[in-house]
């Protein structure tokens, strides 16, 4: 034994990598140690996922090199890099959803066998003994012969950790493993990973989440505009010190005052939860509401039905007058506006930042024949001063646009639409810590400008610094209701409720 | 959203002086490729520029230009639509059954409608009972062509003892200020359309439908009618272009406008149009057609047999679908 040296699996020395005339990584050098956890933070942009791609062979370095077990070796594509032992497990996880389990967890390894001693086929046994020996080293059951589509979003991620498992994985990379996560889920993805780094496998983890970081890092690497701020090891990592070395300021504190005058009722809808229920739901003027619920919970479901998008009609009442909205253009017309938790169903890509802004008020800010282009040109200028857009140009695509610039197009949209209620599905998910920032203040402004805002999210933290009254629902159930300065009004509280 | 993505996003943005120029080739690419056709073929043999077979690749060019123009529609909102040869059968047939009846003007009347009736099938299909595209329009245009072939008892509707109305004959034959009628109705028409695509609300919905269902849907739009009003239109479009060609023929033919589908289909990607919906742009699908209608024509007078046509507009096909693709990988 090499005594208490840590044994470097991977390592990456010097890494430079340019897009064009963007340079995403900068001289970038990090080690990767066998049996330990080494997370990489940074908003978004700052490199992770480009030095990600170049470990794993997706993208050649301009410069650098990459050593494993201390010898220089390039990939030539995430297939080699996989035999060599180094794997990723990336957000949308690759499986085979009509394929059985066993089937996905040996996948590209399937083992043969001949009939009649003459025709190769399937070895199906072969292949089931090496699943469950892959699951049972992760200390997972799961049912063999099951249709993966038919698994949780939990379950196939133990899948296909299971196949990197299977390729004799010696680093394993973690591509924001928690994002669709609930708590409980994630406790049990974090025992699954210390199993791993006990068997000495190096893990390398990608996070937004700085909670996380903070208890899982043997070491962590700070990345910022593609360069590495700061290396600290365990013990040593501060998530206050993190943020402000990931954003390159002090974060101002975000928690501004909240009010406590709101205005009239502004939207109120009755029996929230089904036909048999108390809850009612009444928003008034100014005030932010939280719908807290782990995935799966109902939330979205419930901002879907209020605006009319859920192809069933829900009694809702909008300052006073009441309403069905059979559809999203009869909610939009009564002064909602919905900011979908995915971006692609909120934006249709293929448009400019104009015609997705105007999009819902083609017939009154474009004229009812022809359109007032120079008019709707105008606005969309006013409006992308106003949020901040990059680049401020009208005319660009919005796929063109960074994740954030996108986000702010649909609150832009929902500002020229002249909306008076703010539903919002998730809204800062997977958005770096500066972005989300903007986000909450955007939320905040609208509100106080005698707005009202209903966002849902499976952030607690989120949820309790954001609302002025919160549900917390539980399998499309509203399970609490708590309100700001009356009784518990906490994390822990809500926790509680959600069993998160 | 990932960093490299953004990064590649910004860095583009930055360095678009760059980029202008490479991408303007690019969307350029439909009326370059004709220019060559065309140039190749005018080196190749001195029949092609010459004023009788400019106008013949304009009458030619004008029917499919018509159903071209309507496809671009269904496309643009994201669909597809086989059924248009068959409309172009059926409303010629139905035109010319029509008009010894009741007259030349009811007719017309009735083939475009008939043709717009499939289409408002081929939509509701489509929008409601979400049947896909590819398989709607392939049932539609089998059935259509039943149809055609029912209502003719399989033989050409070239009238009583007199022929077909005098007036719907001069239609196909006649000039106005020195242009075929049939050259006329696709220019007015291509007027009326690219206003409609491309300068009013109608179309702006149109193309958000077709970028981005679930968005355009949670923006307020009845994707559910723009697809309907798009396959209308198309259909409506066809049943257009289905009495015109009944008027150069001087007959309702129940066999007619085969393939027609696949080279308006071929002309509209072939015109820059992205088969994922929500891109395209009217006068490039014409560019398009002109490309398909040039090259049949081109190897018509170097004497290439007609077998080897077919094969030569079935590659076009895939190469366009080609370009396609890798313009859709490039994002």
């Amino acid at each position: 034994m090499l005594g208490n040296d840590p044994i470097i699996a991977l390592s990456a020395r010097n890494i430079d990598k340019r897009f064009q005339a963007t340079k995403a990584l900068e001289d970038v050098s990090v080690e990767f140690v066998q049996g330990a956890i080494h997370t990489l933070v940074g908003e978004n942009g700052a490199g992770k996922s480009t030095l990600i791609k170049i470990l794993c062979g997706i993208y050649p370095q301009d410069r650098g090199t990459i050593l494993l077990d201390g010898i220089e070796c390039r990939f030539e594509g995430p297939g080699a890099a996989a035999a060599a032992g180094i794997v990723v497990i990336p957000q949308e996880l690759r499986v085979v959803p009509a394929a059985t389990v066993a089937e996905n967890v040996t996948l590209g390894q399937w083992p043969s066998t001949k009939l009649l001693g003459a025709l190769p086929i399937l070895d199906k046994t072969r292949m089931r003994a090496m699943a469950a020996e892959a699951l049972e080293r992760l200390k997972v059951s799961l049912p063999l012969a099951a249709r993966v589509d038919s698994l949780s979003f939990a379950e196939r991620q133990m899948v296909v950790i299971a196949r990197a498992l299977l390729r004799k994985a010696r680093g394993l990379i973690l591509d924001e493993p928690t994002a669709s996560l609930e708590s409980r889920e994630a406790q049990r993805l974090f025992e699954l990973i210390e199993g791993l780094k006990a068997q000495g496998v190096a893990i390398i983890y990608v996070s937004h989440r700085l909670d996380e970081v903070v208890a899982l890092s043997d070491h962590c690497t700070v990345l910022r505009d593609g360069k590495v701020v700061a290396r600290r090891a365990r013990g040593g990592i501060d998530k206050d010190e993190l943020i402000r070395l990931m954003t390159g300021r002090d974060l101002e504190e975000l928690q501004q005052p909240h009010s406590r005058e709101f205005g009239p009722p502004l939207l109120e809808a009755e029996r929230i939860d089904g036909a048999h229920s108390e809850r009612r739901l009444c928003m008034r003027r100014g005030e932010v509401v939280g719908l807290a619920g782990l995935l799966g919970s109902g939330t979205t479901q419930f901002l879907y039905r209020l605006f009319g998008a859920a192809g069933t009609k829900t009694p809702i009442t909008v300052e006073g007058r009441k309403n069905e909205f059979a559809s999203p253009a009869q909610a939009i017309k009564a002064g909602l506006g919905l900011v979908p938790g995915e971006r692609a169903l909120g934006l249709v890509m293929s448009l400019s930042v104009r015609d997705n802004i105007v999009l819902p008020n083609l017939d009154t800010l474009g004229g009812r024949w022809n359109l007032d282009t120079k008019g709707m040109d105008r606005l969309t200028k006013s409006l992308i001063e106003l949020l901040d857009i990059r680049p401020r140009d009208p005319h660009r695509l919005v796929r063109e646009l960074s994740g954030g610039n996108q986000q702010k197009v649909i609150f832009a949209r929902w500002l020229a639409s002249k909306a008076t209620v703010l539903l919002l599905d998730e809204p800062t998910h997977g958005i770096d810590v500066a972005a989300k920032a903007r986000i909450h203040r955007l939320m905040r402004e609208f509100a106080a400008k005698g707005g009202g805002v209903l966002f849902a999210s499976s952030e607690m933290v989120e949820v309790v610094s954001m609302s002025d009254t919160l549900l917390a629902m539980r399998q499309g159930r509203v399970v609490a209701e708590m309100a700001r300065g009356a009784g518990e009004f906490s994390e822990r509280a809500l926790r509680a409720y959600l069993g998160g | 959203m990932n960093a490299a993505h953004s990064d590649h996003r910004e860095a583009t943005a930055r360095r678009s002086g760059i980029r202008i120029t490479g991408r303007t080739l690019f969307e350029q690419m439909p009326i370059i490729t004709l220019v060559v056709l065309a140039i190749g073929t005018g080196l190749l043999t001195d029949r092609f520029f010459t004023p009788t077979n400019l106008v013949n690749i304009l009458l030619q060019a004008s029917v499919m230009a018509i159903v071209a123009m309507g496809m671009t529609f269904v496309i643009v909102s994201g669909g597809f639509d086989l059924s248009v040869g068959s409309v172009v059968a059926l409303s010629g047939c139905v035109a010319t059954w029509v008009m010894m009846q009741a007259g030349v003007a009811v007719g017309i009347g009735a083939g475009v409608a008939i043709g717009a009736l499939v289409g408002v099938v081929n939509g509701l299909c489509v929008a409601k009972f979400k049947v896909s595209p590819f398989i709607t329009t392939l049932g539609t245009m089998v059935v259509v062509r039943g149809l055609a072939l029912l209502l003719t008892d399989g033989r050409p509707i070239v009238g009583d003892d007199d022929g077909l109305p005098a007036l719907f004959l001069a239609l196909g034959r006649d000039r106005v200020l020195g242009v075929h009628y049939l050259i006329w109705v696709p220019l007015v028409l291509f007027g009326l359309l690219t206003w409609l695509l491309h300068m009013t609300a109608f179309g702006r919905r149109v193309f958000a439908t077709g970028g981005g269902r679930e968005a355009a849907f949670l923006a307020g739009i009845d994707v559910d009618r723009i697809t309907v009003a798009a396959y209308a239109w198309c259909g409506a479009l066809a049943g257009v272009a289905g009495v015109m060609l009944a008027a150069r023929l001087q007959s309702g033919q129940p066999t007619a406008g085969e393939f027609y589908e696949l080279t308006a289909i071929a002309a509209v990607v072939l015109g820059g149009a992205s088969l994922a919906g929500g891109e395209g742009k009217l006068y490039k699908s014409i560019v398009g057609v002109f490309i398909m209608v040039v090259l049949a024509n081109s190897l018509n007078l170097l004497n290439v047999h007609s077998y080897w046509q077919r094969i030569a507009v079935g590659m076009v096909i895939i190469v366009a679908a080609a370009a396609d693709q890798m313009k859709a990988r490039k994002r």
